[in-house]
């Protein structure tokens, strides 16, 4: 008896113990960020190019004896993408010219997005310094400058001893992303935005036109507004949009959670909130640190994109990334919107769409909800907003970092202008354009050759390169939340837009939830130092 | 006398020795417990204590942490939605392993085959099935929604319903910890002695009461002890609605330790992450006093 009540003393204490273990990490997520890793069906999604098709040209040329950084090591933490994947191509890709050219090594190490920004902030907060520098995310700046965890470059911009890039290259929208309280942090790489993604051959075609007009009263075009967006997803959903018999969708969004369906929020809502009288206000109120995602404007927008989710797949709201845009390279959606990298990935082999995908600014509204004003106002013309949606991946260097000139070096190396035009050009490497020399004339100086060389149908670039160009260059711009917990804040909005959109919360329950959840982060985290870092992101520090 | 004597100085020092030994002997064992148990309860219950920011310590704040587990909305719904996890996955397991098992403890053909296909799950790895079942679930495609649809099924929201997602969880996790409960199961059965049924016989007991009176009381120790075991690994459950959902829709499969994942390495709170890891700790631990106390009496 003495053994069996031993035993079961042990056995209890296991349990107990066992009980208190930290459950295994997460596996990779399909969380925030905008770079293309189908999962799921990847057999059913439109394979890439073979990476290499077109390289960029060496920039920096080998230094024989005299190299500059000789015996160093720069580490490098980027996304799991591989060696010909999206963001951490290009990387593996410069190893070689960057090691000649410097002297100096090049360790990538590759982490799954969900443990990138955790093992980035454990080697910081450690004081480690086993990472040189992050392929980043834009929004970690709060945490990262907050933190005083990353070096400014403004001390080697412009240094001779460096590869020369151009600042001013890029456009306004992803610039401002480079800098926080006036210094710069990021070196440019990546330049995320959400544009909207249409059927040229379905809206051009002339049946459709007829019907749609005879339906709708007046001619079928290209989105300008959310209410003509909701119109064509309405008129097209249900119709054959691909020849295989089968009823296709009007759009096509990813809602999982986790799935990014916050960003499709963020794009979608800023013209119902941002207008000319309103060019900050979308997050807080700077004043109180008060949430302002229940105002009327931000209310209509999530009434607006609901009512929206109909004329998609009821499957969209478990879909992440790959799913969404694979429903639109199939051509079993007539709209979308979402990051550039839905356009490259069109005109890649398997795609359905080549030449018929068409793309443009977001809509807009025709009267927004000013916050400061406390009421709506009309627009003369249609209300559209720029953004600078997702991650906008780039370089950042660590404060801790041993070797941070070298790191340098290899930042501004990528970020060349012959090499970025490269990177923009052929898409399977996850650099959205999004510099004055990505863009063709007369918005830039790129060349249609090149895009064409890299595989591209004329009118799908044209559309597509114009599109950036008018979301990145627009006048109003979303205004982008970096401060510290942001991820946290977005992670709650996602929450809450999928208990929306499956409907087990209305819209306005949802945002009052997302309210509730701000106020504790921001609780928490201390409202005077957010209000603080909030104010100087955007600019408002007096 | 001297003899005596060296004989009582050798076994005065024999016991001395024998006694540091003794000590020595269970210094690892002692080690252990305090690097691995005691330490981290004791780091744990530290951090708890505190608030972070950037990643690091920031502030004392006392109970805070703890209070706020009695405030935190998402964190009961964490909770009900792993109780309602636990309560269903747990039963259809013991209900459905057992049975399995009582099945195949008999002569039938291919017994030894169905015996190693039952057990197949129990190998694979829960986030490899988590993404597997992705595919699986898939809405448009998925196999299980073909077969559905060709017995005249319509098509059921796997991924994208709150109810059906929870449902999907739940067929994934039993699915994969059903032949736990039938390999232990068999293996106890196996061990019943023959002579109690064969005396059943010869008395003309029919099958089901040979169940009621032999079967199910001999077997009752060890279904509590799997019991047991089901239910703190289940409590615990994190690799599969994580890589299946991700708590979605919404936070319709959120349970309770992927609330607790997010707060501490996706929101850096660890103070409230080891507050919530307490918590864990009281509940499951409740379970296991309760069981235990069941299991002792079953002894005695």
């Amino acid at each position: 008896m003495k053994l069996t009540k031993a035993y079961a003393v042990v056995l209890a204490t296991t349990l107990i113990v066992s009980a208190c273990a930290v459950p295994q990490p997460a596996p990779a997520p399909q969380a925030a960020a905008p770079t293309p890793t189908p999962v799921g069906q990847e057999e059913n999604i439109a394979k890439e190019v073979v990476a290499g098709d077109i390289k960029p040209p060496v920039v920096a040329q080998p230094c024989e004896d005299n190299c500059p950084f000789k015996g160093q090591t720069v580490t490098v933490i980027v996304n799991t993408a591989g060696e010909k994947g999206p963001i951490s191509g290009p990387i593996y890709e410069v190893r070689e010219e960057f090691e000649k050219a410097t002297g100096a090594k090049l360790n990538i190490v590759e982490v799954p997005f969900a443990e990138h920004f955790p093992k980035l902030l454990t080697d910081l907060t450690s004081g480690t310094g086993q990472y040189d520098a992050s392929i980043a995310g834009a929004w970690w700046l709060g945490d990262l400058v907050g933190g005083d965890y990353i070096l400014s470059y403004d001390q080697w911009y412009g240094d001779p001893r460096f590869p020369a890039w151009d600042f001013e290259d890029v456009l306004a929208g992803p610039r401002s992303l480079l800098t926080y309280g006036g210094k710069k942090y990021m070196v440019a790489n990546d330049h995320d935005g959400q544009v909207m993604y249409y059927r040229r051959d379905l809206i051009e075609d002339p049946g459709h036109r007829a019907a749609f007009k005879e339906k709708y009263g007046y001619d079928l075009k290209v989105p300008s507004t959310w209410k003509e967006f909701r119109d064509v997803a309405e008129y097209f959903n249900g119709k054959d949009l691909n020849g295989d018999g089968k009823p296709d969708n009007g759009l096509t969004m990813h809602l999982k959670v986790g799935g990014q369906g916050m960003f499709h929020f963020m794009s979608f809502a800023a013209p119902f909130v941002i207008g000319s009288e309103n060019q900050n206000l979308f997050w807080f109120d700077p004043e109180t640190m008060k949430p302002l995602m229940d105002s009327p404007g931000h209310l209509r927008a999530m009434e607006t994109l609901v009512d929206l989710v109909q004329f998609g797949p009821e499957a969209m709201m478990g879909w992440s990334l790959g799913e969404a845009w694979d429903h639109f390279l199939r051509g079993e959606a007539a709209l979308t919107f979402t990051w550039g990298d839905l356009g490259a990935l069109a005109q890649q082999e398997g795609s359905k769409v080549k030449g018929k995908t068409g793309a443009a600014m977001l809509p807009g509204t025709n009267e927004y909800y000013s916050i400061p004003k406390g009421q709506w106002i009309k627009t003369d013309s249609v209300n559209r907003v720029g953004n600078t949606t997702g991650g906008s991946w780039a370089g950042v260097i660590s404060k801790f970092s041993k070797a941070p000139e070298a790191t340098y070096y290899l930042l501004a190396l990528m970020a060349s202008k012959p090499k970025s035009l490269i990177y923009a050009a052929r898409g399977w490497d996850g650099v959205d354009p999004g510099r004055t020399s990505h863009f063709l004339p007369p918005d830039g100086t790129a060349k249609l050759e090149d895009y064409l060389a890299a595989g591209w149908a004329e009118a799908d670039i044209k559309d597509y390169t114009k599109a950036y160009f008018d979301n990145f260059n627009a006048p109003l711009q979303f205004p982008y939340l970096r401060i510290p917990g942001t991820f946290e804040y977005w992670t709650a909005l996602d929450i809450h837009l999928s208990e929306a959109v499956t409907k087990q919360k209305s819209p306005e329950e949802a945002l009052k939830a997302t309210v509730a959840d701000f106020e504790a982060i921001t609780d928490r985290l201390g409202r005077e130092k957010q209000k603080q870092i909030y104010v100087e992101s955007l600019g408002l520090k007096k | 006398m001297n003899r005596v004597l060296s004989q009582f100085v050798l076994s005065k020092h024999a016991n001395r020795g024998f006694r540091l030994s003794k000590h020595i002997f269970i210094i690892p064992a002692i080690i252990w417990i305090l690097a691995f148990s005691i330490f981290p309860l004791l780091y744990a219950l530290h951090t708890s204590l505190h608030s972070f920011r950037f990643g690091r310590i920031n502030e004392f704040v006392g109970l805070y942490n703890f209070v706020r587990l009695f405030t935190d909305a998402n964190l009961h719904s964490g909770l009900r939605i792993t109780l309602i996890f636990v309560a269903i996955s747990v039963s259809v397991q013991m209900i459905l392993g057992f049975g399995l098992a009582v099945l195949l403890n008999r002569e039938i053909l291919g017994k030894n085959l169905l015996r190693a296909i039952m057990i197949l799950p129990l190998f694979a790895t829960p986030v490899a099935i988590g993404y597997l079942s992705i595919t699986i679930f898939y809405e448009q495609n998925g196999p299980v929604n073909s077969i559905l649809r060709a017995f005249g099924g319509g098509n059921t929201p796997w991924l994208s319903n709150p109810f059906w997602a929870l449902v999907a969880v739940i067929l994934v996790d039993i699915w994969q910890w059903t032949p736990f409960v039938f390999l232990v199961s068999l293996a106890a059965l196996q061990t019943l002695p023959d002579d109690l049924y064969e005396a059943a016989k010869v008395d003309g007991a029919s099958g089901w009461s040979m169940f009621r009176y032999i079967t199910l009381p001999l077997m009752t120790p060890i279904l509590t002890l799997i019991l047991l075991l089901r239910l703190v690994e289940s409590f615990k459950v994190f690799d599969i609605p994580t890589s299946l959902t991700l708590g979605g829709p919404g936070r319709a499969t959120e349970v309770y330790s992927l609330f607790t994942y997010r707060t501490a390495m996706r929101f850096f709170d660890h103070g409230y992450a080891a507050a919530q890891g307490f918590l864990l700790l009281i509940i499951v631990s409740f379970i296991i006093i309760t069981l235990y106390r069941r299991i002792i009496k079953v002894y005695e």
